[in-house]
Parts: C-alpha cells; structure tokens; sequence
C-alpha cells in the first residue's frame, strides 16, 4: 500500500522513513506563518519570554510574520501592536512583511509554499499553500507550540480524494467547485482529515483557483486541503521555492480514508446563503434578490482571475447607484500586474471602490454592513457579523457573480454578461 | 497523572448537526471580554434559568460535527464559568476541538451520545475505561480515545502547562 503525501510529507518532518494516517508524531514546521493579530501575536510574544523564559529564536529563519489584518490602521491602539511587531520582528530576526498583501497569498509568492513543505499558522486558511503540493495546517493558538520547542504535536491525518471530471462552464469558477464539494459530500465529509483534490478537470482549474478550493477546506471539515504538484504548481513554484525538497506526492496505491469522484461540467454559478458556509445553493434560485453591497476580494478571491473577469462583467457598464462595490486585489503584486492589464481603470471606471490589499474588508473591520443589509460576497464567510453586524446577511459566490451583482443591484446571472 | 471520571448531569442537548457554537452567546455578544457579563448572556436563547439550574460538573451534548464554522472561544468561557465541565458530542469540528481542548475544556466524541442521554440524566464519562455511562437508565457508549498529546493537554489543564510539562529541550 502506498502513502498520501500528507504521510509523506509528515514522515520527513518527523525524522521518521514512513509513517500512517493515525500515529502521533513530533513534527518539524519547515515555516511558521502568522500574522499580527491581538490575542495571538501578542499574546505568543509575551508567552515565549514570560512562560518559557525563551529569549531568542533558534532558527528565525523558519518563521513569517505578516502584517495585513488592521491595513492601514484605524486607531493608534492598532499601530501599537503593529509596533510590537516589527520590534519583535527586528529583534529575533524573523522575517517580517508588511503591506505586501493578505499573507496567505504573499507567502505563495515569496517561496513559502515549497512543494512538500510543512508549514503551520494559527489561522486554518493557510491551507491554500496546498494548492502548490504545500501540508499546511492552521493550529489555532496550539501555534503557540511551534514558537516554544521545535516540534508540533500531530496526529497524522487520514486522507479524503476528490476526484473531479469534466470541465467547467463559462461563468463558472473554482469558488463554484469548493461549494459545490459542500454541497455534494456535507460539511463533515473531511473531518480531521486532508481534502487531496485532484482528476481529470484540475488540468483546467487555475492555480489561483485551486488556491481557492484548498483555503476553504476546513467548511469540508479537513484540517488542510492539498493538490499534488504538476507542470502548472512547478512552473510557478521552481523559480519561488524557498526549500526544494524531494518531489511528494500522493502515491497511486495511497490509501485513502474515502474516494469521492465529482463530475462539474453541469455545475452552475452558486450562492451559499446564510447563515454558515454549508448552504451551498444554485443561484440561479436567488436572482433578483436586492443587494446593497459587493466584496470582491479576501484570501479566497481577488486575484487576477477574479480581477479579470469582473473587468469583463463591468467593462463599459456602471454599478447600480447606491450600490457599495469594493474589489480589494489579494496582493501587491497581483494589484501591479491588474493594472498593467488595465483591470483597475476598467473597474474603477465602472464605479467599484478599489485599494491596497488587506484583509479588513473580509473580517468586518472596515466596509462594514448595517442591519437589514446583504452583501453578495467572494469572502471566507457568511456567518453573522461577519461584515460587521449580525443583523445583515452575507451572500457567498463567486468574482463574476459579484460583479453581475453590482450591476443590477440584486442576486443576477453573471453568465449573460461575458 | 490520569484523567478522573467526570459525573454530573445533562445540562443541555444540541441536537443541531454542525452547531455553531457562538449561539450560546450569541453573536451581537461575541466580543465581550468580561467572563462575568458572558456568563449572564450564555444560553439565555436557549433556557433563561440556564445559569441558576446548572451545578459544577455539569455536561453539555452535541450533534454531530459540533463547533462548525468559525468558533470563538467566549461561548466556551462562559460555560465554563457557569460550571459547565465539558461537551460530550456525536463528533467534533477540528478547528473547535483544537481550540478548546488548547483551553483544558473537556472534550469526548462519543457517537450514539444523543441517543443515550436526555436532559438532566446523570452521567459518567470514565477515561479509564473509555465509557461514557448514563447513570439514570442505564445505558453505555464508547468514547473515541484522546490523542497522548490531547490526553496530557487535559491532565494539565491546558496548552501552556502542557508545553511546559513536555517542552524538548532545545528550543525552536
């Protein structure tokens, strides 16, 4: 019997040669990510010092901190902590980015998704590193583990294939086959296990969108979500990598927890509607429902797919009046690239509120809704007060969907406009 | 070191498949730090004597994939401080295990568990010997064993004693 790359990967980490889905092991993060946030950055800091007594990281190079929630800030309660964080920084000599983008996606860029890399965060969306053959697994505040000895306790998890086939529709994108996955298999189909994605239509899915369908992994209740790396991942990852490691991937024999095959040709847009990420619906049975607001943007969106087609949907067109439209690229380096390519004049000619990239539009810091309000989002989620009050309603979809939105201020099929 | 049999009583049944469990709070409430000002708010949709019939020891049932969504650790806290001494659910959400498992809440997956208890039976959950007991009719089910790391973060109370008991030598 053969192994998933996710015993592969642990295997290595662990000093181990081979190791199976349910044995604990003493696993070494390649990278620790994490971004400054109140109750994790700083509490980890002040733990580190006054509860182990650690004054310097040993290997500072195997961490990343990103500042990108709180962009820019809105109180000097917000830049203090930013403060602490860039002294920290400075004084461990970790690496430390800042403005660069939502760090899910920067990490991508800047080589720390190395295929067959270990990574752990405190925040579960990191698991879009797996879209590049990356194990990268959100531990919450157990994070704290990795900052105080080198090795994080793991059950090493079981393994859940999905299969896709077929190709997807015009209008029709990986935000759509991530729901749809929802849909088809429930909210707990991958519980404590890795969502390995892969078939036949993955060779026409994007790797901004697998991105997508691996950071939201945990709604299939997985703990990560992976791809196995093919000739697209390394094409972007060879020249990025920070660790190049031995080639990883899921053997053919690999034993799996469950196989599921999904076929998507007849997949349509979706909707997930409130109030939890599991309400995946066909959109299609929404149209016409009154929208005020539009968030294309967030670590699960944004990028120049997304970009590109709202650029399409809006081209020539206005967003309804009394409309909010706001399409915040991922990253600076997407943000760079859309406007070479003219996104960002089409979309603001168009009327949508564009900036810098941060991850405050996605978490109800800024752009928030007031009671009795919907929004028609590309977001993480659609939980209550998610936006910022919990008597409004979030709407997940996908970019074109959102732009479609913005035009005619309701729930509308983006697919007649492209 | 080994973790004691709990006995206490059924307090509440979740009988909601993928629970989130900011609802005991609820979510207008979700940012308030105060434990105290928590506690008054917790269950308050749900039974309004909650917090005056409640004794130590207490247990709180959930459905299956309980902690789905994106849990916050405020609605734990507040039980807790009501006396709440853990959640025994058909299964678990990962993300909601890890965090609070991290805080020392007791946590035992026991599948079968809403057919076995109903509210205000007494139970008792024995890690030894991996059965969780209802004491008014009878009834048994298996409890699905901790991880060793889970296990020991319990024992100790949670994540920081946990590393502390159990940090390498070496440092990262």
């Amino acid at each position: 019997m053969g192994y998933t790359l996710a015993e592969k990967v642990l295997a290595r980490v662990s000093g181990r040669d081979h190791v199976r889905a349910g044995e604990e092991v003493m696993a070494k993060p390649d990278f620790v990510v994490v971004y400054d946030f109140p109750g994790y950055t700083d509490v980890i800091f002040r733990q580190m010092k006054e509860d182990f007594g650690i004054g310097l990281l040993a290997e500072p190079d195997r961490f990343a901190v990103f500042i990108d929630h709180m962009v820019p800030v809105a109180t000097a309660a917000e830049e203090q902590l930013h403060i602490q964080t860039r002294d920290w920084c400075r004084e461990q000599s970790v690496p430390l980015y800042e403005r660069r983008g939502i760090g899910h996606q920067v990490s991508a860029e800047l080589g720390y998704a190395s295929p067959g890399a270990f990574v752990v965060h405190f925040d579960g969306h990191i698991s879009q590193l797996g879209a590049f053959g990356t194990l990268a697994i959100g531990l919450r505040r157990n994070v704290l583990e990795a900052f105080v000895r080198e090795h994080v306790s793991l059950k090493v998890p079981h393994t859940t294939r999905i299969n896709l086939t077929g190709a997807l529709q015009k209008g029709v994108m990986a935000r759509d086959v991530f729901h749809h996955i929802v849909r088809v298999l429930g909210p707990s189909a991958c519980r404590f296990q890795v969502m390995e994605v892969g078939g036949p239509a993955l060779a026409g899915i994007s790797l901004e969108g697998r991105q997508v369908i691996c950071g939201l992994a945990m709604f299939t209740g997985a703990i990560t979500g992976v791809v196995n790396p093919d000739a697209l991942s390394r094409a972007y990852t060879d020249p990025r990598a920070r660790l190049h490691l031995p080639e990883v991937s899921s053997d053919a024999d690999a034993e799996y927890a469950a196989v599921h095959d999904i076929e998507i040709s007849a997949l349509e847009p979706v909707i997930v509607v409130p109030p939890n990420p599991a309400n995946t619906r066909n959109l299609m049975d929404h149209v016409g429902l009154p929208m005020n607001a539009g968030y294309l943007g967030s670590c699960a969106s944004g990028r120049l797919e997304d970009l590109r087609i709202a650029a399409q949907i809006l081209k020539g067109r206005r967003v309804r009046d009394g409309f909010s439209l706001h399409v915040i690229p991922t990253s600076q380096e997407i943000m760079a690239r859309a406007a070479e390519e003219g996104l960002i004049s089409t979309l603001v000619e168009a009327g949508a509120f564009t900036s810098s990239p941060s991850c405050d539009y996605c978490f109800g810091r800024i752009a928030v809704l007031s009671g009795g309000q919907r929004a028609m989002s590309t977001g993480t989620l659609n939980v209550a007060g998610r936006m910022g009050n919990p008597d409004s309603e979030i709407y997940l979809c996908n970019a074109a969907a959102v732009a479609a939105a913005a035009i005619e201020g309701c729930v509308a099929d983006p697919r007649k406009y492209l | 070191m080994s973790l004691a049999t709990l006995r206490g009583r059924v307090a509440w049944i979740f009988d909601e498949e993928n629970f989130d469990v900011d609802q005991i709070v609820g979510v207008k409430n979700i940012k308030i730090t105060n434990v105290e000002e928590l506690s008054k708010l917790a269950m308050r949709g749900y039974d309004a004597d909650f917090a005056a019939s409640v004794r130590p020891g207490d247990v709180v049932i959930g459905a299956g994939n309980f902690g789905y969504g994106h849990p916050h650790y405020p609605p734990l806290r507040a039980l807790r401080h009501l006396g709440i001494a853990g959640v025994i659910a058909e299964s678990f959400s990962p993300g909601f295990w890890r965090g609070e498992i991290s805080m020392g809440t007791m946590l035992a997956a026991c599948p079968g568990v809403l057919g076995l208890v109903r509210r205000w039976d007494e139970i008792a959950l024995d890690w030894q010997d991996g059965m969780l007991r209802n004491l008014t009719t009878g009834g048994a089910r298996p409890i699905e064993p901790l991880s060793d790391a889970d296990r020991t973060m319990l024992e100790t109370g949670g994540l920081v004693p946990y590393l502390k008991r159990s940090r390498d030598l070496t440092h990262a």
